[in-house]
């Protein structure tokens, strides 16, 4: 393994650590006071602290600290996790993100906000700590052994790594360093997680010059003891320049386990300040043989007397990741279990991941995959194809065989879909984040509800609907939420709550984004579009439609443009991009109640379900999600209309009629209706128009295959596919040519592809 | 010396004593009760706190037994760990190897 992979594993780590402070920290707003959620919440923020010191980041450390510093006082109920303390602690997990992304892709943090942070963080932990944890750093971490374990040692032999070992070696120490007095009183539960005092010992002797007295007063004769219970206790005294931290330090990934206190002397007189009441036992300093020894056996990695401080770093690094590791299966197994005994904790979370064990992926090598599936669906349904119209005898073993050869790359197919497909939790908990901060900045008090954060949807759908989302987020909180006066004087509860729900329906996910706002403003919103033009002034329109106005480009309805929204893009991006994901987007609203937005998107951006259509002699495909029905028009049902254009009456409506071999220039002149089969689709706006084609040739799930990485983008084609007989078919951009048949031309149209 | 005589029973540590020997440890110990005896830690490469505290138990049992407790033999492991916790086994030290 080389740095840059660990790096990239930290990281990886990192992101599952944030979305479990952040889910921890929304658990504690909820009111959740159970201690092994501050426990969790504690161990994830310790967990990023301790690999980033691994590689240097001093940024993300120094604030790690003080952050940490600060949940302590929580941990240890010096700190009420208040409203206004957990708003802090939100904010502060906010610039950690941000922290761990500007470490891993470089750029800039907000200086500011981050040293503000510190600030209230500091004074969060002074505040109510007692005088006697004053300064900061020195807040003792002595707290009860949670019912999880602590990153483990003993299965992969990794040894605490503290990573302030870097300049050990300058070990000349003199006698007037400062010294600190260490009472180091390990739990059972240390032990039982694998854990070793004498390796903890062994790597505080390493900071300097270290007497040592073992307590073993509780020590009970042979029969009444348990062999595997905590019965030493130790007094340290040891003089190192390393300071109180790097003593800290060596106890880090024990410090549930024991307790631990560590104080400054006031001289530097070790012998006098502790030699009166307690026999201590100076320990020699040479160590080197016992490393050897202890060493070997447990394959430790850590080997600092003989390599260079860069592999160091790697050995810290691989630790790190496993305290990861072992931290969020801990928390995991620790659910099921609470306040059992330690073992039993350990069993849970070792049950807990091996139930689900996973591998992390590239997902270059994932896209490869499904391509050559993509590709061999295609072979196959060329391949039976070619043996349908060479097999004059009709059924054959053959066509057998290649039935389930079908299946069975249909099959392939789904599990290798299965493979992308991610839950949306990350995305949904990045919009929490996004409440936060416009709450923060509108004065309006938010609450995110969400729901079904476990919903699977294919990744590049997931990585694409990020930025739709935020902006409908943004117009709830910003347009939608009302102050908290007029809430208050409204009846309702001052804070507001946005609800973002995703769940399975029939093949597609619904996303769901509801707030308990004013709602739409109707009056203004239809005033707003006369202003602009959009609409006729004496336009007669129902509620659905106006409602659907927002989607318009260039309409606002605020009578401010904020920093946040109001600059007229907004909806109408919002509607384009879930469009570009092949999906729909509609709204309701009730005055006084809120709006709900409801996106309905495919599960893959990979396969399509498409009708393959005929026109003017062209294979096309119009994707099935558009399609609301098909239809033979009668030649009673046409109508013309003005000098080209022609409507049709389904069921006492009229609706325009699209020629779409008109449009994409298949031919020049118009086709006769009553030859063709008309398509009644949905397009943008909600509007319906019927798509005439001359025939259908029917239903098919086809792999996309961008046009625009093999060709160009052509105007009014989404993508392309390739049919059983080996022919090139394209996808029909429904919304581009329903435009283009209101005269916009094609070309000006932006893509609207489907990414492929 | 003098209960060291027939009766005198030895113990050969396991190289590594970690926490799945302490149980193991302390049956042993156990089944020696009443007996003066003779540990042999040559071959001891690593040991843990929980191993030392059986053994240091031991060693107060047997004292209140009468009985002798002695290292007969310790490996250079044993003893650096044990200096390094702070445990003085010196007086438990066989004197006349």
């Amino acid at each position: 393994m080389d740095m840059n992979e660990i790096k990239e594993i930290f990281f990886q780590e990192c992101e599952e650590q944030l979305a479990e402070l952040e889910s921890g920290l929304l658990r504690l707003n909820d009111g959740d006071r159970d201690p092994e959620t501050v426990n969790a919440v504690f161990r994830a923020v310790h967990s990023i602290k301790g690999g980033a010191g691994a590689f240097g980041l001093d940024d993300l450390v120094s604030f790690a600290h003080v952050f940490e510093t600060t949940l302590d006082c929580v941990r240890s109920n010096k700190l009420e996790p208040n409203q206004d303390v957990l708003k802090v602690m939100l904010k502060s997990a906010d610039v950690l993100a941000d922290l761990t992304n500007v470490a891993r892709d470089g750029g800039s943090v907000d200086q500011a906000r981050s040293a503000q942070l510190i600030r209230e963080l500091e004074a969060l932990a002074k505040g109510e700590a007692p005088p006697a944890a004053a300064p900061v750093a020195a807040t003792p971490k002595v707290v009860a052994a949670p019912a999880a374990p602590a990153p483990v040692v003993s299965d992969d032999g990794f040894v605490p790594v503290a990573f302030s070992f870097d300049d050990f070696g300058d070990d000349d120490v003199s006698a007037d360093l400062p010294a600190y007095d260490v009472v180091f009183k390990p739990k059972s539960e240390l032990y039982t997680k694998g854990n070793e005092a004498t390796l903890l010992l062994r790597d505080l002797s390493r900071l300097g010059e270290m007497s040592i007295h073992c307590n073993m007063d509780s020590l009970p004769p042979l029969d009444q003891m348990d062999p595997e219970a905590a019965y030493f206790s130790w007094k340290v005294s040891i003089k190192t320049d390393k300071g109180e931290d790097a003593v800290r330090s060596v106890f880090e990934f024990a410090e549930w386990d024991c307790d631990l206190e560590v104080t400054a002397q006031e001289s530097g007189d070790v012998a006098e300040a502790t030699g009166d009441d307690l026999p201590m036992q100076p320990v020699p300093f040479d160590l080197s043989a016992l490393d050897d020894e202890l060493d070997a056996p447990l394959g430790v990695v850590e080997e600092e007397e003989q390599i260079a401080a860069v592999q160091e770093a790697v050995a810290a690094a691989e630790a790190a990741s496993n305290v990861v590791q072992m931290a969020a299966s801990a928390s995991r197994g620790a659910a099921s279990d609470k306040g059992a005994a330690a073992a039993a904790a350990q069993n849970n979370a070792q049950q807990a991941s091996a139930a689900a064990p996973t591998i992390r992926v590239d997902l270059d090598r994932v896209d490869r995959l499904i391509n050559l599936v993509g590709e061999l669906v295609i072979n196959q349904a060329m391949l039976s194809q070619s043996v349908i119209e060479n097999d004059s005898n009709g059924v054959s073993s053959i066509n057998m065989g290649l039935e389930e050869l079908q299946q069975l790359t249909r099959e392939i197919q789904d599990s290798v879909m299965a493979i992308r497909a991610q839950p949306v939790k990350p995305v949904f908990q990045r919009m929490a984040r996004t409440v936060r901060e416009i709450a923060d900045i509108t004065g309006k008090s938010v609450r995110l509800v969400t729901e079904g954060e476990n919903t699977e949807v294919d990744k590049t759908v997931i990585d694409k609907l990020a930025e739709p989302l935020t902006h409908m987020i943004r117009n709830a909180v910003d347009h939608g939420l009302e102050m908290p006066e007029k809430r208050i004087a409204a009846g309702k509860n001052a804070e507001g709550t946005v609800k973002l729900t995703a769940k399975h329906r029939s093949g597609r996910i619904v996303i769901e984004l509801s707030d308990d706002g004013a709602g739409i403003n109707r009056e203004k919103v239809r005033q707003k579009a006369i202003d602009n033009d959009l609409i006729a002034a004496d336009a007669n329109l129902s509620d659905e439609e106006i409602d659907n106005l927002i989607f318009h480009a260039g309409f606002s309805t605020a009578d401010k443009v904020s920093d946040l929204s109001g600059r007229g893009v907004g909806m109408d991006v919002v509607k384009r991009s879930i469009q570009a994901l092949g999906g729909r987007i509609n709204i309701s609203s009730k005055p006084g109640h809120g709006s709900v937005f409801t996106m309905s998107l495919p599960l893959t951006l990979a396969v399509l379900d498409g009708m393959v259509v005929t026109v003017a002699g062209q294979t096309l495909v119009v994707p099935l999600t558009a399609i609301v029905e098909t239809l033979q028009p009668d030649a009673a049902a046409i109508h013309s209309f003005g000098a080209t254009q022609r409507l049709i009456s389904i069921r006492n409506s009229f609706c325009p009629l699209v020629d779409v071999g008109r449009i994409l220039n298949f031919r020049a002149t118009q086709a006769n209706p009553v030859e063709g089969v008309a398509l009644l689709v949905e397009s943008e706006g909600g509007g319906q128009r019927a798509l005439m084609v001359d025939a259908i040739q029917g239903q098919r799930q086809v792999v996309i295959k961008s046009l625009e990485a093999n060709y160009t983008h052509v105007p009014g084609i989404a993508a392309a596919t390739i049919l059983g007989d080996g022919r090139v078919a394209l996808i029909l951009d429904v919304d581009a040519v329903v435009s283009a048949s209101r005269g916009q031309s094609l070309h000006t149209e932006t893509s609207l592809a489907a990414a492929g | 010396m003098a209960a060291k005589k027939a009766a005198r029973k030895s113990l050969s540590l396991a190289p590594v004593l970690d926490l799945n020997e302490a149980n193991a440890l302390h049956g042993k110990l156990m089944a020696l009760r009443g007996n003066p005896l003779a540990i042999d830690a040559s071959a001891v490469e690593r040991v843990g706190a929980l191993c030392v505290q059986v053994l240091m138990a031991g060693a107060k049992s047997w004292e209140e037994d009468n009985q002798s407790f002695t290292f007969a033999k310790v490996s250079d492991a044993f003893t650096k760990t044990t200096q390094l916790i702070g445990v003085n086994i010196d007086h438990l030290m066989a004197k006349e190897i």
